[in-house]
Formats: structure tokens, sequence, C-alpha cells
């Protein structure tokens, strides 16, 4: 008895957090693709895309506006992306670019993730 | 190079006593051997010395700059300023490690020296529990991660220390986060000791109420500590950003709010005795699991730890743990059905059980967020969720946890009569005053609407707890104010905690509703205005120093100079690092960022308006206060007549 007592309220709960958690997920829960898997989302689906910044960055509009090449194992796309670029943002690093595909084959981001050091040393020894 | 042999001497010493005393005091416990039991809480005693020495041969190889030890080269050079070498001790991997390690001796040393008084198996238990988690993590030391290996050739200089991190608030936002997540060891080990020894009294809660009290605090601050150092030197506005390496130590806060509030239940009314063990275990669990998330690189984040040889060994650690847990949990379950009579859903153990169940909720909420990855890449295509997802998800529960802050500390233990419920008036009637201004003011979205009514609501339920001592002594005299604080600490340090969360609250919802941002270009002599905060772009310099180049876009704001740069270490292969220029009042901060300069002499930058974020740093000072000051010379309620009975008997 006491056990259904506190089974009645637990499952409402429970209901209410699946329930929060479906339509949250459905609503904004974006793919994470490669670079080559990108050709097939195109047109407006928002998207995530992690990949090495090439040597072709520009930047325009005192540095709110840069265009640049990522690449990963797969393939090589271009990105545009306005807004502050993060510190570490250079040739090299690993990006994770969020944002849509559009019709011109280039990546709109509107979030630029920079991979962000969270050790005290830059790079360890190689011995 | 001394130095090196005698750490890594220590730490295997370490584990050897670690091991026997765990294996030890698990027999002891089981055959009632006094004296074994005795041997192996003094072998605990002796790993905890022999990890402190440990500690301080690393400590002072960093600061001699012993760099034969990689460790010390690898994250410390000869211009690394003292405070730093002392920090780099915590800084890597190996180091963090043995941190952890030395937070659990040492608070486990503590938590074990007062509790022969809790019987002599319980005791056992609880130093066996405790010593095979020290053990795993010296065995990761010694084998996997040592922070006391040697190069082949000692370099002249060391790499020195990643500029991002060579912040005031990379001093002491790991080393608080590491020790709330170490110091939750202690209730985990005493409740599964508990069970393991069939006492499910809660002879355990009340040892260890200390230690999830400091470990709570340190979590709090620890969290508060990780969005002023995102706020202030990542520069994108904000200071929380639903990162896994966020969430994951979001989690075992909330498992451990919710545990704080549940012992109380049992302490008063001895119901959810089950429950209480449960959610001990389960926040400890979710710190294991924080831990290998963070260490293994596992789900995508914006922070790449070093992906080491260790993610494997914490994930059979969360495993064992696990089944350990389920294991005795089950065996004990039959034994620990409270009173037959159930809970009253609108009572004050009604409150704290919704509470309980919400907060639950909320972790069920972020967890999925974060494994998310995980799982959606097992069954094919990677997905993520962003902050839209949390926000939604949470949203809801977080507002009915506030509304239960205002309602709960007003219903009477055991059944509310309809009188009892009169007083709801209160922070009903300010929660509605509240509305009306809102409304009055423009504000239309549903969400603030919700929120800050209700925080306050909960402002009001907490205000009107102290203004009670005012009118229950009000026929003798206000001289008797400090001494009902003091005698009542408890109770009013856990409504300035309280108090504390509204106001932190109040920040949160402020700046995440209305904060504007805006990308200004400026000549000089232009100005801009963001929410009525105008600055004008007075020009732009170059600035060299020792190891870094600084340019220094500067703006006038009223009499103040903000100056916003971006600095460029050569050194470290030109890396930059934008230090944002911040004005802070009560009521809003202006936070601008400099993104670059322009051949024709214009600056671009970003500027934003962050209502009430001063109020967070606030809220989250004022709980920690109420918790120290809540607690402060507050002795354990069972254990001091236990240790009194004892004394009693050897003396007669």
């Amino acid at each position: 008895m006491t056990a259904l007592k506190w089974a009645v309220p637990a499952l409402l709960v429970a209901g209410c957090v699946g329930y929060l958690i479906l339509t949250a997920t459905g609503g904004s829960a974006e793919y994470y693709l490669t670079v080559s898997q990108l050709r097939s989302h195109a047109g407006g689906e928002r998207v995530r895309v992690a990949g090495v910044v090439q040597d072709d960055v520009r930047k325009s509009d005192g540095g709110l506006h840069v265009s640049f090449t990522e690449k990963d194992a797969t393939a090589s796309v271009p990105v545009e992306y306005s807004g502050a670029v993060p510190d570490i943002f250079k040739p090299g690093i690993t990006v994770v670019a969020e944002g849509t595909l559009g019709g011109d084959g280039v990546f709109h981001a509107t979030t630029l993730l920079a991979k962000c050091p969270s050790r005290f040393s830059t790079t360890p020894y190689t011995q | 190079m001394i130095l090196g042999y005698l750490g890594a001497g220590a730490l295997l010493a370490a584990l050897v006593m670690g091991a026997f005393a765990a294996l030890l005091s698990l027999w002891a416990g089981a055959q009632e051997n006094a004296v074994m039991a005795q041997v192996g809480r003094r072998s605990f005693f002796a790993a905890a010395a022999m990890i402190a020495l440990a500690g301080v041969m690393l400590e002072v190889a960093l600061l001699t700059h012993d760099f034969s030890i990689a460790y010390v080269a690898e994250h410390t050079d000869l211009s690394t300023p003292t405070a730093l070498l002392v920090a780099g001790f915590y800084g890597g991997q190996e180091g963090s490690l043995l941190y952890w390690a030395l937070v659990l001796a040492v608070l486990g040393s503590v938590s074990l020296a007062a509790s022969a008084a809790l019987g002599l198996r319980l005791a056992a238990y609880a130093t066996g529990v405790m010593a095979a988690i020290l053990s795993f993590f010296l065995t990761v030391l010694v084998m996997v991660a040592s922070p006391f290996d040697l190069l082949v050739l000692t370099p002249p200089d060391g790499l020195g220390l990643n500029p991002v991190l060579r912040d005031g608030g990379m001093l002491i936002h790991p080393p608080v986060v590491l020790a709330g997540f170490a110091s939750f060891a202690v209730p985990f080990a005493f409740a599964t000791a508990a069970l393991l020894a069939g006492r499910g009294d809660g002879a355990w809660m009340a040892h260890t109420r200390r230690f999830a009290l400091i470990a709570w605090s340190l979590q709090t601050a620890g969290l508060v500590l990780g969005m002023w150092w995102a706020y202030h030197v990542l520069g994108w506005g904000g200071y929380w950003g639903w990162d896994p390496v966020e969430n994951v130590a979001l989690m075992p806060w909330l498992a451990t709010t919710a545990y704080l509030h549940s012992a109380q239940v049992q302490e008063k009314r001895g119901r959810l005795r089950a429950w209480n063990f449960g959610l001990a275990i389960l926040a400890f669990l979710l710190v294991v699991f924080g831990t290998f998330i963070v260490r293994s690189g596992v789900v995508p984040s914006v922070h790449t730890f070093a992906i080491s040889a260790i993610g494997p060994w914490f994930l059979a650690f969360l495993f064992i743990c696990i089944v350990f847990s389920i294991v005795v949990l089950a065996l004990r379950a039959h034994t620990l059905g409270g009173p037959s009579k159930p809970v009253e859903p609108i009572s004050r153990e009604g409150a704290f059980a919704l509470q309980n169940l919400l907060l639950i909720g909320v972790v069920a909420i972020v967890m999925w967020g974060t494994i998310l990855p995980l799982v959606s890449g097992m069954l094919g295509q990677e997905r993520v969720v962003g902050a839209s997802y949390y926000e939604r998800a949470t949203g809801p529960l977080f507002l009915l946890i506030l509304a239960l802050m205002a309602a709960g500390p007003l219903l009477p233990w055991r059944q509310a009569r309809p009188a009892a419920l009169r007083s709801l008036a209160w922070p009903g009637g300010v929660a509605v005053v509240a509305l009306t201004l809102l409304l009055g003011a423009g504000v239309r979205s549903a969400a603030p609407l919700i929120a800050l009514p209700l925080a306050g609501g909960a402002a009001t339920t907490c205000l009107m707890q102290y203004a009670r001592i005012g009118s229950s002594i009000r026929r003798r005299s206000w001289s008797g104010v400090p001494a009902v604080l003091r005698r009542r600490r408890r109770r009013y340090g856990a409504y300035l905690a309280h108090l504390g969360l509204v106001v932190l609250v109040a920040g949160v919802a402020a700046s995440h509703f209305w904060q504007q941002e805006r990308d200004v270009t400026l000549a000089p002599k232009q100005s801009a205005t963001v929410a009525g905060y105008t600055v004008t772009y007075t020009g732009a310099e170059q600035r060299q120093l020792a190891d870094h180049s600084e340019l220094v876009g500067s703006l006038r704001f009223g009499a103040e100079v903000l100056q916003p740069s971006l600095a460029t270490y050569a050194s470290l292969g030109g890396q930059a690092l934008t230090r944002v220029a911040i004005t802070t009042s009560p009521v809003a901060d202006l936070y601008v960022v400099l993104a670059g300069v322009n051949a024709d002499g214009s600056a671009s930058f970003r500027i934003f308006v962050n209502p009430l974020v001063s109020w967070i740093w606030a809220g989250g000072t004022i709980i920690i206060l109420g918790v120290v000051l809540g607690n402060l010379g507050e002795r354990s309620a069972v254990v001091v007549p236990a240790t009194r009975r004892v004394a009693e008997l050897v003396h007669s």
C-alpha cells in the first residue's frame, strides 16, 4: 500500500520528464556529421560538423566576419561565419561549426566552437 | 630526480597500505574482529600520510623547477609565477588525480577517526569501502598516470601554461570542484557500509552530515566559480553553455541537493530511509560518471581533455561501483521499509518528496542530453542537443521547484490543516504583486512572467521565517534575537541559503531573458548605444609586453574608460587571447569584446548588456554563507551521545 502511494506521484513525475525529454529532443536535436555526410543534409536543416581549419582563413569587417575551409578525414567544405571568433581560432585547430548548408555548397555557421584547452600545458613533450 | 623517485615510492607505499586496509577492514567487519578493524583503520591513516608525502614531493618539484619530472616540464616553465606553480599541482591530469586522492585521504581519515561510536561492523566496512576507492585512484596513479614519470633528458626549461588558464579563477575553480567531487565519497562509503552491516538506522547519515554539507558547499562554490571564470575569460557574454563538462558537474550537485533535503525527512520523521541510501549512492555514482566522461572524451565537448589511458580504468571503476551499489541495496532492501502510514501529500515531507522527484527528473533530462551522442552514435547517426533542449526540458521542472521553495517551508510536518495553509497567502500575494508589476512594465513572454513572481514568493517565504523570530519573542525583548538565531542556526542558515538561491535565480532569469547584444564598427569619436548604455570609441593602440603583445581598443563610457583587448602570444605559436572589458553595476553589466581593428582606423566591437549578472555571484556567496553560518559548531545529532555512552562504559 505504501509502495502504491509512492508509485503514483513518482510515475506522474516520470511521465512528465519523459514527455519533456521527448518534445525537447525532437525540437532541437541536431545531427553531428562528417563533412562528406553533410551533402545529404543540404537545405535548411541545422547540423553540426567538426573539422580542421585550413590555411585560407579570410577575416573581414574588423574580425567579425570570417570565411575558411573546414576539412576532415572525408572531405572539405567552405564555411562562412559572422560573429565573435573564438580566441584560439587559427589554421590547424579543430572547430565545431553549427549551422546550415546552403544551396551554393557553402556552410553558413551561426555558432563556431573551438576545442578549448583544458590542460595547463600547451603540447605534451614528445620524447 | 630524487624527488621523482621519492614521490613514486610514496605512491607505491600508499597503494600497498590502501589495498591492505581495504581487504583487512572488510574481513574484520565480517568477523567482528575489533583489533583487526583498528589495524585496518590505521593502515588507511598510513596510506593517507604517504599520499600527503607524495603531494609535498610534487609541490616541491614544481616550486624548484625540477624539469627532470615530465609533469613539471609539461605544465610549468621558469617564468611561471609562483601562484601558478602551486596551482600546477592540480592543473594537469596526473596531478589532479593525486589531488583527488589527497582530499579523499584527508576527509576519509577525519571521518574514520571518530567512527568507532558507530559500531564495529559499520566502522570497519566504511574503512574498507573508502580504502577500496582510494586504492583505485592509487592504482591509476602508480600504473597509468604517474605524476612522477621522469624524462630521459632534463630540458633546460618547461613548456609553460596556456594563457587561457593563466587567470585567478583558474587558481581556485578546479581544486574546489575536485574537492567537492572527492568529498562525496565519504557519505557513499558510510551508506554502503551501513547497508553491508545491516544497519538501516540513520547513524551513518548523522555521522556524515557534515561531509555531505562540505561536499555540497564545495560543489556549489565550484559551479559558481566556473560560471564566473567562463563569464570573465571566455568572452561570449554568457556563463553557462550546457557543455557536457558543465552537465556532469551539475548532476551530482542536483542529487546532493535532493539528498540534503530528504535526509531531513528521515531525521525528523524517520521516513524515506531506502530513498536516502539510494540518493547518497547515486550522487557518488554521478561523480564517478562525470569523471569518466570528462577524462575519456567519449562525448563531443568544447573542452578537449587529454584523452589518455585512464578512460577505460574509470569505465571499469564506474561499472564496479554500480554493480556493488545495486548488490548491497538489493541485499538489504527488505529491511528498509518505513512506517506503514503513507506520507500526506500536503505536508512538509510531501513537499520534500516532490522536490526530490523533480530534482531527479532534472538529473534524468541532463543525463539524456549528455549521453545522447553516445547512444545515437551506437544506433546509427550521431546526434547532439544544444542549449535549447536543456532550457525547454528542465525549465518547467525548475519552475515547479521554485514554487515548492515558496510553499514547502510554510507547510507543517505530518499533515497541513486548512489553518496552516493561510500563511501561503503571503508568498502568493507577493507573487501576484510581482506579476502585476511585470505586466505593467510591458513584459509579455511567459517564462519570465512565471519565474520572477515565483522567485518573489520564495523570497517572501524565507523572510517570513526571520519575521517569525521577532513575533515569537516580542513579549520578552529584542536582546533575545541573537540567542534564538544561534540556537536554531541550522534552520536560519538554511533559509539564508534559500534566499541566496532566489537571488541567484533572479540573476540567471534576468540575464537570460533580457540580455542585449550588438555588433558595432566604430570610427574614432563615434558612439554606439546598446540598451541605453552609450560608449564612444577613442582609439586603439598596440602594446608590447614581456611575453605577449596587446591590441587595446579604448571606449569612453561616462567617466570610465573601457579597454577590451586582444593579446597575442608569439612564443605559443601566435595564440590569441581576448580580454573582455566589463563594468558592473547592481542593475546590469556592460560587457565589451574587441573583435578587431580595421585598416581605416575603425574598430569592431561586440557589446552585451547583461542584466543582474552580479546577482548570480552575490547569490552564490549568500548560499555558502548560509551553509557555513548554519553549521558552525553544530554537532552531529547521533554520534555525540553514542561517544558519551562508550566513554561512560569505559569509565564505570
